[in-house]
This record gives structure tokens, C-alpha cells and sequence, in this order.
């Protein structure tokens, strides 16, 4: 999912302007062959797939064989929050608003790449069926473009991609020799949007009544897309308050709790921490306070605040995408035991931003108590079944997540590596009863970018500093320094000839070399709040 | 740590290096990177880590408990430590915040390689890592901590271990005194509204004593106490509560003393838990204040409080006289002035040294925590109660003498003779502890099998 931030805009979208733009629809158009020109030592071709998007491959003179398929993640299908990209943007990992393109560095190493845009029938969203066959196509091609020149083949991708390459190693074992993935919904899109339906939950009973959240959702099409900024519209104007105050009045919502002690802030904050989202952000260390903030708890308060800001606007279109695929009524909690989403850590650790024990048990005596949602069966179906995989790929799979990624938790990657560990076990087992065929080998490794151990300024006013330059590593969506990328670009490379990923000993001392990337190889993050199997 | 700068000073020349490393010498195999070692233990050293607050409110008296344990591993180390292995204590300053015990923690077991976690303060804090340590396997030993919760369910948390009797226990003997002794004056509680003081309450109320919420319980929130509770004594003034209990932190004590001396109230009778009470805590908060030493004596006399070890003004304690000595000999730290918390630091110390001796030269961290747990009456120490470790609960010492502050903030027993009681942390009645604590041998090195 590119991180798409909240726009003064999405107030002033009108049906109109939504109307207009759709009718620029791409028409489909059969497959050609590659149009090529070398400049500057790199052979750039350009094509188009049978669907008619747009792919773009790059090989540099010194190509050693080594070519990488990048997947790129979510484009919004509707304008609103933000422009619908067009064309091949995204050829290398990196974003290129914070000049992090690591394009020139991995042409200088020798590696190929190629990229494509993930358009179908000019819709983009969640099209990740589509995509699979889209990614097949686009490795077919450049096979067929350099033949034995291409010697070793690394699918990689972010955050969307993350839903897509699982699925495609499975079932093209052959088009991968390695497999990378970088800050990637995986390996259940389902456990991170529970999550995400849940805060538009929570903040209609502490917040805005008004807020439908994901039951607005699953309508297909520009009404379904207007619903969601809808929503989103409510959400915006919470946090953008919430951000002038920093919640410090009480509470106004819900009327049992309304003339509390307990101020808006707590509410967020339990919001936050009922939801997995990280207690560090861009700006926030979750440590640092000062005479305004005066306690951590509430530097991790106004960390959940920033996170949810720039997170919402994605997370609600790429929800509304998903559910296009399932429906309305995919958000259900009539099961959901809110008391065991709190850890007991948390409320420990963050008791003071609660307002102590007797606001939390106010609060989520409240919530136990609310109204629940139903959602619809075909529909939840639908919903815990999107973009399933095995997890038996033996390919060197390399993660790579921030360690306070804001929209797509770094749970996500353990969740993974768990997965993976249980199927590797499983086909260990099976081995150690035969002995027959290859052993199995341990070969998915996760690495995380990790935060500066503190780094929040505040203003002259004392204020948090939310308009600075971000923490140096560990935050954001997708974002890495140029370093952490190339590192993680090279043991994709090198395992990738190998067959298997790095050793323990080479990804420490390598850790040491690029800064923050983690060389603790047992680092565990937060666990995602959700595991639908 | 590393910085920002040292990416954008040459990111070039790394990418070449790390490059030409790559192509030449990069092995590769699934062989985990842990060696087969034990972490943190080599032939000649065993390391340990401790998170502490060092600096910053909540540091007053905790901050002397690390240098205290670290003069014991000193003298240890004089006497040709553990097997050969002398033992380096590293300690980790989190100023009592929570991201910084996460952080230091990381440190501890990545970058100083601990063996163990040993003697960590804060239950807040700790809460924050402690399932991180266990999910690791790595001991979490005597934790400066009385919350039964980390204790208690040895299956949750299999690699910690108390360094306190818990909150419980101590609240079930103080509540069996108060119903004995002050059935006819008001009761009234101020307490934290965290895992403490709940289990503070908790106790009380398994002995009988209960509280009517907002008239004879007064709470505040786990470190607002800096801005003073006058509120809440203003609370219990109002509703006549002659004696208070308090569930709270030392710096909440010495505020709700302060508060209620502003505002010219007089219980009769404070009674506090322990780890609230403690003297040197409670002066140098005062003082801060602007209140003498001698005047903070004076508030801090006659307040109720228990201790599962003899106080530090026993000057003929074997223990006392021991530790006492050897912290003159070895405490290299900025205070090592005599008082509980260096005699806590120094029997946390012996405790940790006992344990190291008794799992024996292969040590490992599960032998270790093997250890403890089937050998606690093996395990001596300072405390006046036995240790109740076991493959069923991690709870630390079982009991508690009640005593009174003197003059000289000197906690004394309250009985003519020195009763020590003891219960557990369920329902269990409290009931007189029979028990001969073994001897401290001339040397002050602790003696197992």
C-alpha cells in the first residue's frame, strides 16, 4: 500500500469530480514485444501485457544475471485522497518522495530489474488475482526478451505485494529463486483489516457515534468509493481536533462516561493499543517528555494520534477495495473479546495515559457492554479467505519491516515467519519418518529497521515538534534508508544463487555496518491482534 | 548507538565494502546464528544485566540497590568467584520509563550478551519486557518487584523470579494486624490505581479490611504524585479516616505525608508497604521539598510497615554486620550510605550468588532456573522467611515481621519479640512463621548442597 496522507482535500471531493475522472478507463490492447534504448549504460525497455499495462525493464551493461520483479503496492482505482497514478511509477523499491529510489544503486551493481503497473481493465485496488497472472506474464516476457541471460530470478514487492508474491511463489515454484518481501500485508490481509475496521469501531463509541466505519464498505464501484471517504471524512475531522488539543478534554462520547474524569486522550490511546498500532511514530519516541508532556505514556498517545493520521486514508481505501471482493457486512465483532486485545503489558506500561486502572475498567466496561456489529456470513467467508497461502514455498524468502511501520504492522512478519516455521516443521517431520527426498531447510528470515532509541523535539511552546524531520529509521510505510534497502537487495541476490538465505553470523555483521537495521535475529515485534488461520 | 550521521557520512564507501564482502566471502546455510555457548557465560566470567531507574523521580534509594549488589559480586569476585568465573554486573539506567526499559533490555541481551536479568526495578517497567525475556529463555531472577502477577502462574512467565515477598502476602499480614488492632478507628486506604496498589487492596480485603470508594479509599494515578495528593488526604480528612493505609511508592508516601501535613491532618496511624517506606526514599523526597532531615524523621516515626528482613539499624544481625562490611570494603558507588536499600541490593546479591553456585560449573539458563526452582530451602539469604520458589509458583519470601519507624528511622518489631507471619498470595490464612534462617558463614559467601 503506498502511504497516501490525509488531504484538506477529501473534504471538498464531490461526486463530480469522481465522475469526470472515471471516464478515463485504459483500454485493453494485445501484448507487443518490448520497445528498447540504451543510455547511459542501462538498456531500458517498455512494453505493455496483454491487459494493457505497462511494464519497464532496465539492464544495466554490466548485468551479471541476476534480475529483480518488483510488485508495487497499493494505487487507489478512484482520485480523492489523492491522484491515481498512471503508468509504470514505482520500477525499484524506495520512495521516491524522500529520494530513496534505489534504482542507480542496484543498475551500479549489476542487477537487472523490472517493474509493471498492477492496472487491470483500468482498475487498480485490490486486484490481486489478477496480479498473479499479471507478475507471470511480465517474468515470461523478459525470459523471452534475454533468454539464458537471466541466470537467477528475485520476485520481490512491498506492502500490497506482500498478499501477492506468497501466492505466486506457490504456484510458479519455477519463477523465483528468491523472494523478498518488504513491509508486506502477509500472510492474512484479513488479520490486519479486522484491526483497521476496528478502530472505526472504537472510535464510534468513544468519539462520533456517527462513524459507520467498515460496514459502510463492500459496495462496489464510486458509490462504494464515495461511502468510504465518507467515513473517512469523519475520522479526519476527530483527529485533525485531536491534533489541535491533543485530546485533552473529557469525554464526550459515551453518555455513561460522558462528565468522567477521563479525557479523550485515554480513549485514543486504548484505541490505539486494543488495535496493534504502534506506540512510536514519526515524530514520537513513546519516551521523551517535557513540561507539556509530561509523562511517556502520553508521548505514545500523540504517537498513536500521528500514526493514525497517516495511515487512515490507505487503510480505509484499501478496506474498501478488499471488500469489493467480499461484500458488504465482511466486519463482524460479535466475537470479539476486547478485554483480551489489551495486553497486560500495555496497560501496565501505559497506565497513566489511561487515566489508571479504574478508567480502563470504566472503558472497557463501556465497550463490553456497546452494541455489537453482525456482519454477513458469505461475506466473513469471503473476508478470512483473502489471498490464502500454504506457506510451503522453499525458496530464501527475506522480510524486511519497520519496526513502528504505521499501516502495516511489523506483526505481519512474524506472523509470517510463524507460518512458515510451522509448515517447514511440519515437512521436517514427514522427512525424519522417511528419510527420503531433500531435508528441508530453514530459509525465511525477517529483518526489521528499528527507531532511534529517542528522537521527539518539541517547539518553543513545548509542543510536539509533528512538522520536523521524521525519526531516521523504523517509521513509516515502505520507507528505509537507502542502506537498509541495498542490504536487503543484496542477501536477496546473493541467496537467490545460493538457494539459501544468509547465515545468522553475516546478517549481524552486516546489521553493524548499515545503521538501525536490527542484528537482533530473535527480535519479536507486537504481535498482530488477529490470526485468522 | 548509531546515528544518523554515521549513514550520511559514507554510505558509498559501506556499500562498497559490504559489496565486495558479499560477492568474496558471504557464507551461506541455514545453521542458526546463536553458537552452541551459553550467552553471557564464559570460563572466566558470568555476566548479568540489571534495569534500574539511576536517574530521574523515581530514582531516590532505588538508584544505591545496583551499586549495593554490584560491591557484593565484587567481594565475590576477591574471593575467586563463582567457579573460576568472576561476575560482572552491567546495569542499564531507565529513569522508571517504559521505552527505555524496553530499549535497555534489547541492549542487555544484543549488544552486553547477559547470561541473566537479575534484581530489575519497577513493576511498571518490568511489565514491559518481562515477556520478552521469558519468550527468550532467559532468567529473570529476583526481581525487585512485589507484583504477584509476574510470579505467581510459573507457566506464564517460567523465567522469572521474585526478589520480593509479593504485595499479597505483605497486605494479608499488615490486614490481620489492622483488624486486630484497630478494629474500633476508621480505615481508610490511599493507593496507585495499578497492579500494585490492586494488589495491595487485594490482600487487604482477603484479611477483611474493605473500603468504601471515594470516602475511605482515596487513589491517584501511578505518578501524578509529583503535583502532590492534597485531594485525596483532603478525602480521608473529610470522612474521618484515623488511619491510613498506603499502597504506593515511596515519592507517594512522602507526598500524601506532605499533603496531609499542609493541610494539618493527623492520622493516627500510617501504615504502608513496605516498598513505600522506605526511609532514605522517603527523606531525600521530603528534603526535596524543603524539609529537613530531621523534621522528615520525625513524620516518618511511628509508621507501620513490614519487612521480610532485618531492619539495617540491627546492628547485631549476622547478616546486617556481614553486608554492612563488606559495603564499606567494596560499594564503589556515589552513596553508599547504610540503609535498606543497600541491604536489599547486597541479599539480592548473595541470593543471585547462591543460585550461581548451586547450578553448578556447567551453567546454563535453564539449569539454572531448573535449579531454583527444585532447591529454594537451599537458597539462604538475609529474609527472615524462607523462599517459596517451586515448579508451582516463583514467589520470593513468604513472610513479614511488622515493625514501627523510631526516631532514628529505624523500623523496630512491634512485638516485643519479633513475629514473623506468613501466608500466600491466594486465600490462605496468615499464620506465626516457625522458621531458623541458616547462618551466614564467616566468610559471607553463601553455602549450597
Amino acid at each position: 500500500m503506498k502511504s497516501l496522507k490525509m488531504r484538506k482535500s477529501i473534504a471538498a471531493l464531490g461526486a463530480a469530480t469522481l465522475a469526470l475522472t472515471l471516464s478515463v478507463a485504459i483500454t485493453p490492447s494485445a501484448s507487443a514485444a518490448p520497445v528498447c534504448a540504451t543510455a547511459a549504460g542501462v538498456e531500458t525497455c517498455t512494453g505493455t501485457l496483454t491487459n494493457g499495462a505497462g511494464y519497464v525493464f532496465k539492464v544495466p551493461t554490466n548485468f551479471a544475471g541476476t534480475m529483480f520483479f518488483w510488485e508495487h503496492g497499493f494505487r487507489p482505482t478512484y482520485p480523492g485522497v489523492s491522484a491515481v497514478p498512471k503508468g509504470v511509477e514505482e520500477i525499484t523499491p524506495g520512495n521516491q518522495t524522500n529520494n530513496t529510489d534505489v534504482t542507480k544503486e542496484m543498475m551500479r551493481a549489476g542487477y537487472g530489474v523490472a517493474a509493471y503497473d498492477g492496472t487491470v481493465k483500468g482498475m487498480r485496488g485490490w486486484n490481486n488475482t489478477f496480479r498473479i497472472e499479471m507478475l507471470k506474464e511480465v517474468i515470461d516476457t523478459a525470459m523471452a526478451k534475454y533468454g539464458t541471460r537471466i541466470q537467477y530470478k528475485v520476485v520481490y514487492g512491498s506492502s500490497q505485494a506482500g498478499a501477492i508474491i506468497t501466492p505466486f511463489v506457490e504456484k510458479y515454484p519455477t519463477y523465483a529463486d528468491s523472494v523478498g518481501i518488504m513491509a508486506g500485508i502477509t500472510p492474512s490481509p484479513a488479520d490486519a483489516f479486522q484491526s483497521a475496521c476496528d478502530i472505526f469501531y472504537l472510535l464510534s463509541i468513544f468519539a462520533d457515534p456517527t462513524i459507520k466505519g467498515c460496514t459502510a464498505f463492500g459496495v462496489k464501484g464510486v458509490p462504494g468509493h464515495m461511502a468510504s471517504l465518507g467515513e473517512l471524512q469523519k475520522v479526519v475531522a476527530l483527529l485533525t481536533a485531536w491534533s489541535k488539543n491533543l485530546g485533552a478534554p473529557g469525554l464526550e462520547h459515551p453518555a455513561a462516561l460522558k462528565g468522567s474524569p477521563i479525557p479523550q486522550r485515554s480513549a485514543l490511546l486504548l484505541i490505539g493499543l486494543l488495535t496493534g498500532v504502534p506506540t512510536k511514530s514519526a515524530h514520537m519516541d513513546g519516551i521523551s517528555t517535557n513540561a507539556v508532556i509530561a509523562e511517556h505514556s502520553i508521548n505514545a498517545t500523540v504517537a498513536v494520534l500521528e500514526n493514525m493520521g497517516e495511515a487512515v486514508a490507505t487503510g480505509t481505501l484499501a478496506a474498501q477495495s478488499a471488500s469489493e471482493i467480499t461484500g458488504p457486512g465482511f466486519y463482524d465483532n460479535t466475537k470479539t473479546d476486547w478485554a483480551a486485545l489489551l495486553d497486560e503489558g500495555d496497560a501496565g506500561r501505559y497506565n497513566l495515559g489511561l487515566s489508571g486502572d479504574e478508567a480502563i475498567t470504566a472503558m472497557m466496561g463501556v465497550l463490553a457492554a456497546s452494541p455489537r456489529v453482525t456482519g454477513n456470513a458469505d461475506a466473513i467467508a469471503k473476508f478470512k479467505a483473502l489471498d490464502k497461502s500454504n506457506f510451503t514455498s522453499t525458496h530464501p524468502t527475506i522480510l524486511l519491516s519497520n519496526e513502528a511501520d504505521r499501516l502495516v504492522f511489523a506483526g505481519n512478519s512474524s506472523r509470517y515467519v510463524d507460518k512458515k516455521r510451522a509448515a517447514y516443521e511440519a515437512a521436517l517431520a514427514k522427512w525424519e519418518a522417511n528419510k527420503t527426498g531433500k531435508k528441508p531447510v530453514w530459509n525465511t528470515l525477517a529483518l526489521y529497521a528499528m527507531t532511534p532509541e529517542t528522537y521527539t523535539k518539541f517547539t518553543a511552546a513545548g509542543l510536539p515538534d509533528l512538522a520536523g524531520a521524521p525519526a531516521a529509521s523504523g517509521v513509516g510505510h515502505q520507507t528505509f534508508s537507502k542502506a537498509q534497502t541495498m542490504a536487503w537487495v543484496r542477501m536477496l541476490a546473493v541467496s537467490a544463487k545460493s538457494g539459501n538465505i544468509p547465515t545468522g553470523k553475516y546478517v549481524q555483521y552486516i546489521a553493524k555496518k548499515v545503521p538501525y537495521l536490527n542484528d537482533d535475529l530473535d527480535y519479536r515485534p507486537t504481535d498482530l491482534k488477529y490470526n485468522f488461520g | 548507538m548509531r546515528n544518523r550521521a554515521s549513514l550520511s557520512r559514507s554510505p558509498r564507501s559501506f556499500i562498497s565494502t559490504a559489496a565486495v564482502v558479499l560477492a568474496g566471502a558471504l557464507a551461506l546455510s541455514a545453521v542458526p546464528a546463536q553458537g552452541a555457548s551459553t550467552p553471557g557465560v564464559s570460563a572466566t566470567e558470568i555476566v548479568l544485566g540489571m534495569q534500574l531507574p539511576q536517574t530521574g523521580p523515581a530514582s531516590p534509594g532505588y538508584n544505591k540497590v545496583d551499586d549495593a549488589m554490584r560491591a557484593y559480586f565484587d567481594y565475590v569476585n576477591s574471593k575467586g568467584g563463582v567457579y573460576g568465573r568472576k561476575i560482572t554486573l552491567v546495569t542499564k539506567d531507565d529513569t522508571y520509563k517504559a521505552g527505555l526499559t524496553v530499549s535497555t533490555a534489547s541492549a542487555l541481551i544484543n549488544k552486553d550478551k547477559v547470561f541473566a536479568m537479575v534484581g530489575s526495578i519497577g513493576t511498571q517497567t518490568h511489565i514491559s519486557v518481562i515477556k520478552d525475556i521469558n519468550r527468550r529463555g532467559i532468567p529473570d531472577l529476583f526481581v525487585n518487584s512485589g507484583y504477584s502477577g509476574f510470579y505467581t502462574d510459573p507457566k506464564k512467565y517460567p523465567t522469572t523470579f521474585g526478589g520480593l515477598g509479593t504485595y499479597i502476602v505483605e497486605a494479608k499480614i499488615l490486614g490481620k494486624h489492622i483488624k486486630e488492632n484497630f478494629a474500633k478507628n476508621t480505615v481508610g486506604i490511599v493507593y496507585q490505581t495499578d497492579d500494585f496498589g490492586r494488589n495491595t487492596v487485594e490482600g487487604l480485603a482477603t484479611a477483611g479490611v474493605t473500603f468504601t470508594p471515594k470516602k475511605t479509599a482515596a487513589t491517584f494515578i501511578a505518578g501524578t504524585q509529583g503535583s502532590g495528593l492534597d485531594a485525596q488526604m483532603q478525602q480521608l480528612k473529610d470522612n474521618n479516616v484515623d488511619v491510613v493505609v498506603v499502597g504506593a511508592v515511596a515519592s507517594a508516601f512522602a507526598a500524601a505525608v506532605a499533603s496531609a501535613n499542609k493541610i494539618g491532618y493527623k492520622p493516627a496511624q500510617w501504615i504502608v508497604i513496605s516498598v513505600g517506606a522506605d526511609a532514605t526514599t522517603f527523606q531525600t523526597i521530603l528534603g526535596a521539598r524543603g524539609i529537613p532531615a530531621a523534621s522528615s524523621a520525625g513524620l516518618l516515626a511511628g509508621t507501620i510497615s513490614a519487612s521480610h528482613a532485618p531492619s539495617p539499624g540491627e546492628a547485631d544481625d549476622e547478616f546486617v554486620k556481614a553486608f554492612k562490611k563488606i559495603n564499606d570494603d567494596f560499594n564503589k558507588g556515589p552513596d553508599k550510605r547504610w540503609d535498606n536499600n543497600i541491604l536489599q541490593g547486597m541479599n539480592i546479591g548473595y541470593l543471585t550468588t547462591s543460585a550461581l553456585l548451586g547450578a553448578g560449573k556447567d551453567l546454563t539458563r535453564p539449569g539454572i532456573i531448573k535449579y531454583i526452582e527444585s532447591n529454594a530451602a537451599k537458597l539462604s539469604s538475609a529474609a527472615l522467611a524462607p523462599l517459596g520458589y517451586s515448579t508451582k509458583t516463583h514467589e520470593a519470601f513468604t513472610g513479614f515481621w511488622i515493625g514501627k519507624y523510631d526516631a532514628a528511622t529505624v523500623l523496630k518489631p512491634i512485638d516485643a519479640t519479633r513475629k514473623v507471619w506468613t501466608t500466600d498470595s491466594a486465600k490462605g490464612a496468615v499464620t506465626e512463621l516457625k522458621y531458623t534462617r541458616p547462618a551466614i558463614a564467616a566468610d559471607a559467601l553463601p553455602k549450597v548442597g
